[in-house]
């Protein structure tokens, strides 16, 4: 290659780099500054920090998504994982069977949620109705108003909407396995589920790391269905901490405790990442030994 | 792999999976084109008894949806134009040249793609609010590029590296600038995968709902997503017209998929016919 004229790379890459770094790094370091001042800007330590970390809705809505980010984690890995190995088998279909299962994933978010709070509707709502005509349940339910109920009802449709995305790349890694694997385990007198448990999932652990880590960002940066669907309710039981944050800027004005918990999730985010990050290179190692 | 005899529990699952990724998709279809008395019946109907477009008439021509419509067109066509543009540039820079600090400028596009967007809403909003963006289309268009850009620079670096470098060398040697091969020889070679990229760049727009939902509270900007929202929280909520609104506001992207799904094909055997 011609590498002459150096230079003109940064030329063909300072539009960008000039618009992400005004529109990312700028605001990054100024929820910094936001979160050890006050809203005349004097300096007031970790003030903000100790108020907005000492109340009672962050430990409910840090509990809060805990539970609803990592049980849609755990049951998008374990439905995505299912569905990418049946979608490797062949069979006839398969290819529409490929385009339906997308559908959820393609669906805007927005859509889902109003959907799903139709479907979950009290009186007039289709999945009442049904388990009512199976005898599963004998009252309707609220499904998004009841304490107990919010956060699983809430986990199944953020599963629905997102099992898609895990199946497509669990099944994009398993098409990368040598048909000869197959073969040597078979004449080994291997069956499916040896193949699924010697041969897939081994293939698979790199792949589910980080589609877990992708999760994990989109979860705490997922506002979306929780806000269209309960906004947090009833009583805070779905107040995850990105909505919290929403809240303490836009509806209490209140930008510096806002910026402080941003920042005290932006760490914590970063932490998690660095530690996952870390150990799957390590089993990555282990395993290639 | 071959046949055996469970063949059949691999079509049950299969069907059981189709209809849960589908259900919620055709039940709101089936809603939308239900009259109101209908919808809410107890016990519901599952297929239409009065087929009716009235929850359509009604978003079409007595609420904001069709103003939302626009304002969600113009924002996410604005968003991806100016981010084709902009990553055209950058992708071509980390493509075709070599300069100190490559590497960790690439990685910094990757990993700016991880970050939580409500961690920075609070110093976004003051930025535009000083730039008085708040409520405009250039305001939105101009977070979005957050979403955006990395994402296209990304996608377009791998396409423009799959483009043989002799085709440019020669033009080099005619005196040919670099903007020019970028515009005149890359971008064309690179079309199937532009594509692709405005695609995505255009739903990911459209579908965006929390730098909407803070920087766009007038009626003049809102999007789509917001107003669906709005729709959804009112008190006496009209379920037909929101399911209405909801088959309106999908159909976009349901179309550019299948469409960029054929187009994806014809690229592919173009290509291998060529080759």
């Amino acid at each position: 290659m011609n590498f002459r004229k150096l230079n003109q790379g940064y030329l063909f890459i300072f539009p960008a780099m000039f618009v992400l770094g005004i529109m990312i790094l700028y605001p990054l370091i100024d929820t910094a500054i936001l979160s050890f001042t006050d809203d005349s800007g004097a300096f007031v330590g970790t003030k903000n920090f100790t108020s907005v970390l000492s109340s009672r809705t962050t430990s409910l809505a840090t509990y809060n998504s805990v539970y609803y980010v990592g049980g849609s984690i755990i049951l998008n890995l374990l439905v995505g994982t299912f569905a990418g190995i049946l979608l490797d088998r062949k069979f006839v279909g398969r290819g529409m069977v490929r385009s339906i299962l997308l559908i959820p994933w393609v669906v805007p978010g927005i859509v889902a949620a109003t959907t799903w709070a139709w479907m979950f509707h009290y009186e007039f709502g289709i999945i009442n109705y049904g388990l009512q005509s199976l005898n599963i349940i004998s009252q309707p339910v609220g499904w998004l108003t009841s304490a107990d109920l919010v956060k699983p009802s809430l986990i199944a449709v953020e599963v629905w909407k997102t099992f898609p995305f895990v199946a497509l790349m669990v099944l994009a890694a398993l098409q990368g396995i040598p048909e000869t694997l197959y073969e040597a385990a078979r004449i080994d007198g291997a069956r499916f589920y040896h193949e699924v448990r010697y041969i897939m999932l081994p293939h698979l652990f790199g792949v589910l790391a980080s589609v877990a880590l992708l999760l994990l960002i989109w979860g705490m940066s997922g506002i979306t269905l929780i806000y269209a669907m309960t906004a947090g309710g009833p009583a805070n039981r779905s107040l995850i901490l990105p909505i919290q944050i929403f809240k303490e800027a836009f509806e209490s004005f209140d930008f510096n405790r806002a910026a402080a918990l941003s920042l005290v999730l932006f760490v914590g985010l970063f932490v998690v990442i660095v530690i996952q990050v870390g150990l799957s290179h390590r089993s990555q190692e282990v395993a290639d030994d | 792999m071959t046949k055996n005899k469970y063949s059949w529990v691999t079509y049950l699952l299969a069907l059981i999976f189709s209809c849960a990724a589908l259900f919620p998709f055709l039940w709101m279809a089936l809603s939308s084109v239900k009259p109101l008395r209908e919808l809410y019946s107890v016990p519901p109907t599952w297929l239409p008894q009065n087929f009716s477009m009235e929850n359509y008439t009604n978003v079409l021509f007595n609420s904001n949806i069709p103003r939302y419509f626009l304002n969600s067109v113009i924002i996410s066509v604005g968003a991806t134009a100016i981010s084709i543009f902009l990553a055209a540039l950058a992708a071509y820079g980390f493509a075709r040249f070599n300069f100190r600090g490559k590497s960790g400028l690439q990685a910094s596009i990757l990993i700016s793609q991880l970050l939580p967007t409500a961690t920075i809403l609070v110093p976004l909003y003051i930025i535009l609010g000083h730039l008085g963006l708040i409520n405009t289309y250039a305001g939105l268009i101009l977070v979005y590029l957050i979403h955006t850009l990395p994402l296209c620079i990304w996608m377009l670096i791998g396409y423009f590296r799959s483009i043989p470098y002799e085709i440019e060398e020669a033009a080099l040697v005619d005196g040919a600038s670099r903007l020019t091969i970028l515009f005149r020889i890359v971008l064309p070679l690179a079309v199937p995968g532009i594509v692709s990229t405005v695609v995505y760049c255009f739903v990911s727009t459209w579908n965006e709902f929390i730098f909407a939902l803070v920087f766009a509270t007038d009626s003049r900007v809102k999007t789509l997503p917001i107003g669906l929202a709005e729709f959804t929280s009112e008190f006496n909520t009209d379920w037909g017209a929101v399911m209405a609104a909801s088959m309106v506001m999908t159909l976009p992207v349901v179309i550019l998929f299948f469409g960029i799904q054929k187009l994806f094909v014809g690229g592919l055997t173009a290509g291998a016919a060529k080759g």
